[in-house]
């Protein structure tokens, strides 16, 4: 007799929430034999590790060994459960991927069609993709959204392929997970898309622009200032400022700055103090030092915190 | 009762001093004095003479020639204050101070307007007043010359009769008649004037001696006496020449003719109502007008060049005398509001002061001429001018209707959709292009685009232009906003069996942009079309709707593309039959589908496997 996946399930989530209250740098190096156990878990696949210098997976629950048999079932009932439990497994359940695939391509009734797309994003897995991009077209908008959120963890280039036709979709919030997952993909191949979309009010896109351009590239987003909202730019550019020296220069970021500090607003002398507070200690002291300059010529601006030269 | 004025030999009064006499109280004093005359003018206890007196008034002066009227446009400016006048032959100008109470009207080779409690002529060729008498403020109706005598109608105010005028082209009067009756715009010929009445009769005076020397009576609506293509007219509803066969006019055989009834936006009038004053700034109904130009046939009546022709604001439209089928149309950059029918075309003056000659065959431009300003109102009298030139736009009908169609102009809706109907019967592959132009635009408006959609499912022919629009979906990054008319092009091309399609209406059964009708279109069409190249797509829809299709036109959908999927399954491989199979008795089938699989599965049994092939013998 198996034991109750729901049981299992909790336990995990339990597990799983202890570890997201821990702070991310413990997190990031607990290591994976410390995660707590179903007692029932016989011999479950390895969990996929996360690639090196990526963000580190918590430590997954195991696969319940029925799972893919209740998936097989017929029965809506034990389906559900079975993607309850796989969901919980995380990247440890990609064995079930097939399973859950094949279910999606036969038809699944819409509340478990959503289950079914968030359990194949929480597996990670790039066999998911093909399946997760058909229903990005689905005229049912929420599981369009829940496919296009699944594609983000999946990856891949089905995933990047589909994403970046998304950016196109009817639904605005489509188009803004659409943008958001291809910069988490860091799909560098959708930047040009990506400015499409943010000169069509896509505004989840300059954030994406921000991780994933190139000097270039940034400081085509910096040219967006004054033509699309200061809010919507500042994500991306305080993406870009962030970014190691490896990937942006300090030259273009020492650009992007001077672009800031020329608008001379209120906004920027915030946005820049942020960046300030943010700075890495002993990270690029040039850069550093045109930031610390551009908070002092903008602090006078109107509505502004600080009086004009107080540092 | 009728009062008649008889003042022949009026000693020569100034033009100053005449003004300084009202109309009525002129009429009032000659009324009471001597050289009055009472004739039955204008009685209803007239009993028909059968055309007797009329017939006799044909053999006096039916001979005589008719002198051609100028060709001619009158303009109203300003505030109702001013007219321009345009000589279509020479292209003179001039203009003319005056305030204005009614249309002025072109008679022969004098323009007569009223304003400012006078009546007046304009040499047309000058623009130089000739006549002007006082009125007391009555409006003009209409007015006839015949190179010597004007004759003029009045209607009184307050629908208390009318006032019939004739002055000589020296100011002199030659008769002053006024009646209770409603008399409607006049014509004189020879010294006869010939005055249409109570909406039947035309009454004929002879200005010699005041004495209604005849009458006729007319089966058709008539308030309107003219002079054109060397003939009087008499019309209200149609044209009725005065010749030898209008003393059997009463029995309704005199020689007629009219434009066929035809259904036309904004129901415009072919002649405007004699007995009414035209205002002096040009209405709705000026804007919506039918043309026509009579011209004598050999035995009947006829309309010049085989056509009439009609005009909605900005669009003229010119039809087929003979069925009334549209023969052409003409998008014009501002609203018309004046115009006349020539021989071989067409003047039209719009409210910009643009004067374009349209050709009767085509509708092209022939020529254009302009006032100079924006205009309130514009008259055009063409008689003698037979329009020519070479045509600088040319077009197809198609290519006219659907530039018609598709103005983005939300006063001509009606006439549009009117305009859509005519194209759906052009036997064109380009009709076909402008349909699913039409059916495409997003600036075509939500009453023609539901017609324009209907039009192309029924289209039988350009099935290149649909699939090219088939090939375009929605997309937000390109602003492409709306998507084609998948539904109504599905329909067309299952019809035309064209298989060719298949590939791009699949392509739309997975387009969420698209809208539930049209992809319940897509489907049947592709349960005709589809081939295996399809199956991939056919099975992604089925699998993704067959659940979750929950509105009935997802789930009709789902049951023609199962019937699709069922039909081109490979005896090789039933996986895409037994996905149906399994569907039809799976519960979680939303059950409109469920039902209409399985009774289509019994339907359409399995196909056998084909017989494996035997060796071929080989010749020895």
């Amino acid at each position: 007799m198996r034991a109750s996946p729901l049981a299992a399930a909790l336990g995990a989530a339990v597990a799983v929430a202890f570890v997201l209250a821990l702070p991310f740098s413990v997190r990031a190096q607990q290591p994976a034999s410390t995660a707590p156990r179903t007692p029932t878990a016989a011999t479950p696949p390895a969990p996929p590790k996360a690639p090196k210098g990526e963000y580190a997976a918590p430590a997954a629950v195991p696969l319940a060994p029925d799972a893919i048999k209740r998936l097989k079932s017929g029965d809506l009932g034990q389906i559900k459960g079975a993607l309850d439990d796989i969901r919980v497994s995380g990247r440890a359940g990609a064995a079930a991927v097939p399973a859950i695939v094949e279910l999606l391509k036969q038809g699944l009734p819409p509340t478990m069609t959503q289950s079914a797309i968030e359990t194949l994003g929480e597996t990670s897995s790039e066999g998911a993709s093909e399946v997760l991009g058909w229903y990005a077209h689905h005229r049912n908008v929420a599981l369009r959204r829940a496919a296009i959120e699944a594609l983000g963890k999946t990856r891949g280039p089905i995933a990047i392929k589909t994403l970046r036709a998304s950016l196109s979709d009817p639904d605005e919030n489509v188009r803004g997970l659409s943008a958001t997952a291809l910069g988490e993909l860091k799909a560098k191949e959708a930047v040009g898309d990506l400015f499409v979309a943010l000169d069509h009010k896509v505004e989840e896109a300059a954030a994406s622009i921000g991780e994933l351009c190139d000097p270039a590239e940034c400081v085509r987003l910096a040219g967006k200032l004054g033509s699309v909202p200061f809010d919507v730019m500042t994500g991306g550019l305080d993406q870009v400022l962030l970014r190691p020296p490896k990937d942006v220069d300090d030259e273009t970021k020492i650009k992007i700055v001077g672009r800031v500090r020329e608008l001379g607003t209120a906004e920027t002398n915030a946005f820049l103090k942020d960046v300030q507070t943010k700075w890495p200690p002993k990270s690029a002291p040039r850069v550093k030092q045109a930031i610390d300059q551009a908070v002092i010529a903008t602090s006078g601006s109107p509505g502004s915190s600080a009086p004009e030269g107080s540092p | 009762m009728t009062s008649r004025t008889n003042a022949p030999n009026a000693p020569g009064r100034g033009l100053r001093a005449t003004t300084t006499v009202a109309l009525v109280a002129l009429t009032a004093a000659v009324a009471c004095g001597g050289g009055q005359t009472r004739l039955n003018l204008f009685s209803t206890d007239w009993t028909d003479d059968n055309g007797t007196s009329i017939d006799r008034v044909w053999q006096r002066i039916g001979s005589k020639p008719v002198p051609p009227a100028v060709d001619f446009v009158v303009g109203v400016a300003g505030r109702d204050d001013k007219m321009i006048g345009l000589d279509l032959a020479s292209g003179s100008k001039w203009t003319f101070q005056h305030p204005l109470d009614a249309r002025p009207v072109i008679a022969g080779s004098v323009v007569v307007a009223s304003g400012g409690g006078e009546v007046f002529a304009l040499e047309a060729a000058t623009g130089k007043v000739i006549w002007r008498r006082p009125t007391g403020g009555l409006a003009l109706l209409g007015a006839g010359d015949d190179g010597s005598v004007t004759v003029a109608t009045f209607r009184r105010a307050g629908d208390t009769g009318s006032v019939l005028l004739a002055v000589t082209h020296d100011g002199q009067i030659v008769r002053q008649i006024e009646t209770k009756k409603a008399l409607g715009a006049p014509a004189v010929v020879a010294g006869m004037a010939f005055v249409p009445w109570a909406g039947q009769y035309v009454s004929v005076i002879d200005l010699d001696n005041g004495d209604e020397t005849a009458r006729v009576t007319l089966r058709q609506e008539t308030s309107r006496a003219w002079t054109e293509s060397g003939a009087l007219w008499f019309g209200g509803i149609g044209f009725v020449r005065f010749d030898e066969r209008i003393r059997e006019a009463s029995k309704g055989k005199a020689s007629t003719v009219s434009v066929p009834p035809r259904e036309l936006p904004g129901m415009p009038k072919l002649i405007p109502a004699g007995t009414e004053a035209l205002p002096a700034s040009a209405n709705a109904e000026d804007k919506t007008r039918e043309y026509a130009k009579p011209e004598s046939g050999d035995a009947m009546a006829s309309l010049a060049d085989g056509r009439w022709y009609g005009t909605y604001f900005r669009l003229a439209m010119g039809f087929d005398a003979e069925h009334a089928r549209l023969a052409w149309v003409h998008l014009h950059r501002a609203n018309y509001i004046g115009g006349a029918a020539a021989a071989g075309g067409l003047v039209l003056c719009d409210d910009q002061g643009h004067v374009t000659e349209l050709d009767a065959a085509h509708g092209a431009t022939l020529s254009e001429a302009n006032l100079g300003e924006p205009l309130l109102a514009c008259v055009v009298n063409i008689d003698g001018e037979r329009a020519n030139g070479t045509p600088t736009d040319a077009k197809s009908l198609a290519a006219q209707l659907e530039e018609a169609v598709r103005a983005d102009d939300p006063q001509l809706v009606i006439a549009q959709k009117l305009l859509l109907r005519e194209l759906a019967t052009v036997d064109d592959d380009s009709a076909t292009k402008a349909l699913v132009d039409a059916a495409s635009d997003p600036r075509t408006s939500p009453d023609l685009l539901v017609d324009a959609r209907t039009a192309l499912a029924n289209r039988r022919n350009g099935a290149v232009f649909m699939e090219a629009a088939l090939a375009r979906h929605y997309d937000f990054l390109k602003d492409v906003l709306r998507t084609p008319p998948v539904g109504p092009i599905a329909q067309a091309l299952g019809a035309m069996k064209e298989k060719n399609a298949a590939p791009l209406l699949a392509a739309h059964l997975l387009d969420p942009a698209d809208t539930e009708d049209d992809v319940k279109q897509a489907a049947a069409a592709l349960a005709v079309l589809a081939g295996p190249g399809e199956l991939p797509a056919l099975r992604e829809f089925f699998g993704m709707y067959r659940a979750t299709g929950d509105d009935d036109d997802m789930a009709s959908a789902v049951v023609s593309v199962g019937q699709a999927m069922a039909t081109i399954a490979s005896p090789a491989d039933k996986s895409a039959r037994a996905q149906v199979e399994a569907a039809a008795t799976d519960p979680n089938t939303v059950a409109y589908a469920r039902d209409r699989l399985g009774a289509l599965l019994s339907a359409q049994p399995v196909a056998p496997d084909p017989a494996p092939a035997r060796p071929k013998n080989k010749k020895k």
